[in-house]
């Protein structure tokens, strides 16, 4: 599959009365995309938009999820593809146009415990990639009827929409650049670089139920057996959230449209190994699942002739446990691996960071401490309910002080210590 | 927990993920149901899922009560 990015930089995002690109600014008819989302679902009960650019004294809270502007182009395929009636087409062919620099952000009540914070300055901007987008802050309200998975659906769906809509407003603006990403079907991939290891990357994806879910084609992954993904799928929304995992280590729909592995396994494609592929595989809540699953992941990293892998885990405690037996059995079937975690280490820093372990695991790279306390101080605007700020995971009783300021572990915050790097936390040796 | 207790009594760990629990140090484990549920299954009768916890439960009792000379997945 061939994919050509075409990247259109938003300098400026603003309401108007058109909805339009217009020299790098993206302008946004607030009247006509309110009436858009409230059509998707009877169930709505208030919608409201609001603009969070950085630098903003503006807090955001609690966030359901991130989600960036593309639109494909000229071609077959859908964004967030497979989710309706006539959008089942693959995707990651073609040419997807994409508004780089402003985010779709979604808030309103609490759906599940573990949702985040956006600040668009102080500390807590340092935290999170979703500081230096310009956001359009989506705050969607549900009616009495919906339970805690309707909610979800409604303000997911709402999102991915609102995201699309945006989208197609970039489909005939003239990219600044355009970028070329290719994986060829698996017998010309392997004869392409002959000579060069051949790397993978398994991509573990949430998908404990309970409002942990992600989704590939529309498909709720904790269905699924492991399976083959072009790594351009993914560029154009093919895995999506529908996932209330700890903020700090959930991937947003943003992160998996951007998904770091991917983008830079491309980076010295040709020239220092040969990127075969993706196996996207899942995050189940029973023993068998998580033994089927990792067994599948190595049989289909055998079969594409991997020699070294990299695998991202997504979540903390019980998917440590399909992380390790990932490891170890790519491991034992002579597969290097290199795994992509971030720690439960404590306050202090000096707990057992991960539930699970194995000899084999040599190689990891962490993206952070998830228990690591911040305090964010207070903002001149809430968009959505701070009032979470207790109970949302890395909050505690007394998170939220009186003067607006906020106590919480790095966990509270969205992408704080992504576990694909989609973040600026970094270490020194000392 | 698990590893506290032992220093006192015997005792026995129901976990969903079993490597988890070989991980901790557990001697006797008696494999879970999910994490979410460990000790039931909503998607059973309940008849069904009574006699399923109570199996389960029995089976650690018997486990409480087996002599182990190294860790025993029951």
């Amino acid at each position: 599959m061939k994919l050509e990015l075409g990247n259109i930089h938003v300098r400026d995002l603003a309401f108007g009365p058109v909805s339009e690109v217009k020299e790098n600014t993206v302008v946004i008819d607030q009247q006509a995309l309110i009436a858009h989302l409230t059509e998707l679902d009877h169930r709505i009960r208030s919608l409201e938009l609001s603009i969070a650019k950085p630098g903003d004294s503006t807090r955001i809270m609690p966030v359901k999820d991130v989600i960036e502007p593309r639109v494909k182009v000229g071609c077959e395929g859908d964004i967030f593809p497979g989710r309706h009636l006539g959008e089942e087409a693959m995707v990651g062919e073609g040419r997807t146009h994409v508004l780089k620099g402003m985010a779709v952000v979604t808030t309103g009540e609490i759906v599940g415990f573990q949702e985040g914070i956006i600040d668009m300055s102080g500390p807590g901007a340092d935290y999170t990639p979703f500081s230096s987008t310009l956001n359009l802050v989506i705050q969607c309200e549900v009616d009495d009827s919906c339970n805690q998975y309707d909610h979800e659906g409604v303000v997911r769906l709402v999102g991915l929409e609102a995201a699309r809509w945006i989208g197609r407003l970039a489909e005939h603006v003239e990219p600044q650049e355009i970028e070329t990403y290719e994986t060829k079907p698996l017998l010309e991939q392997a004869a392409q670089f002959p000579h060069l290891p051949k790397v993978g990357y398994v991509y573990m994806l949430q998908s404990q139920g309970l409002l942990h879910d992600t989704y590939y084609y529309g498909v709720d992954v904790k269905g699924i057996l492991p399976t083959l993904m072009y790594p351009t799928e993914v560029m154009d929304g093919a895995i999506i959230s529908g996932n209330c995992v700890s903020a700090c280590d959930k991937n947003t729909s943003f992160v998996h449209q951007n998904s770091p592995v991917i983008y830079d396994l491309y980076r010295h494609h040709g020239t220092k190994y040969n990127f075969m592929g993706v196996i996207v595989t899942n995050e189940n809540v029973t023993l068998k699942d998580k033994e089927r699953s990792s067994n599948f992941t190595v049989k289909l990293a055998k079969q594409m002739g991997w020699e070294a892998a990299i695998v991202s885990e997504e979540g903390f405690g019980n998917p440590d446990a399909d992380l390790m037996m990932n490891c170890a059995k790519l491991e034992a079937a002579g597969i290097k691996t290199v795994l992509l975690t971030d720690e439960y280490a404590g306050q202090n820093g000096e707990s057992q960071s991960l539930a699970d372990s194995h000899k084999s695991a040599d190689a990891v790279i962490t993206n952070g401490n998830a228990n690591q306390l911040v305090t964010l101080p207070a903002m001149n605007t809430v968009i959505g309910h701070d009032r979470y700020a207790d109970v949302v995971a890395g909050g505690f009783n007394g998170s939220l002080h009186e003067d607006g300021s906020i106590t919480v572990e790095l966990q509270a915050i969205i992408g704080a210590t992504s576990e694909l790097g989609f973040h600026t936390l970094t270490t020194k040796a000392s | 927990m698990v590893k506290e207790i032992e220093k006192v009594m015997p005792v026995v760990h129901i976990a969903t993920v079993v490597p988890i629990s070989k991980t901790v140090g557990a001697n006797r484990i008696v494999p879970a149901v999910a994490i979410p549920h460990p000790l039931g299954n909503p998607t059973m009768q309940p008849a069904e899922e009574k006699y399923l916890r109570r199996q389960l439960v029995e089976k650690a009792l018997r486990a409480l009560q087996t002599k182990i000379d190294d860790q025993t997945v029951f």
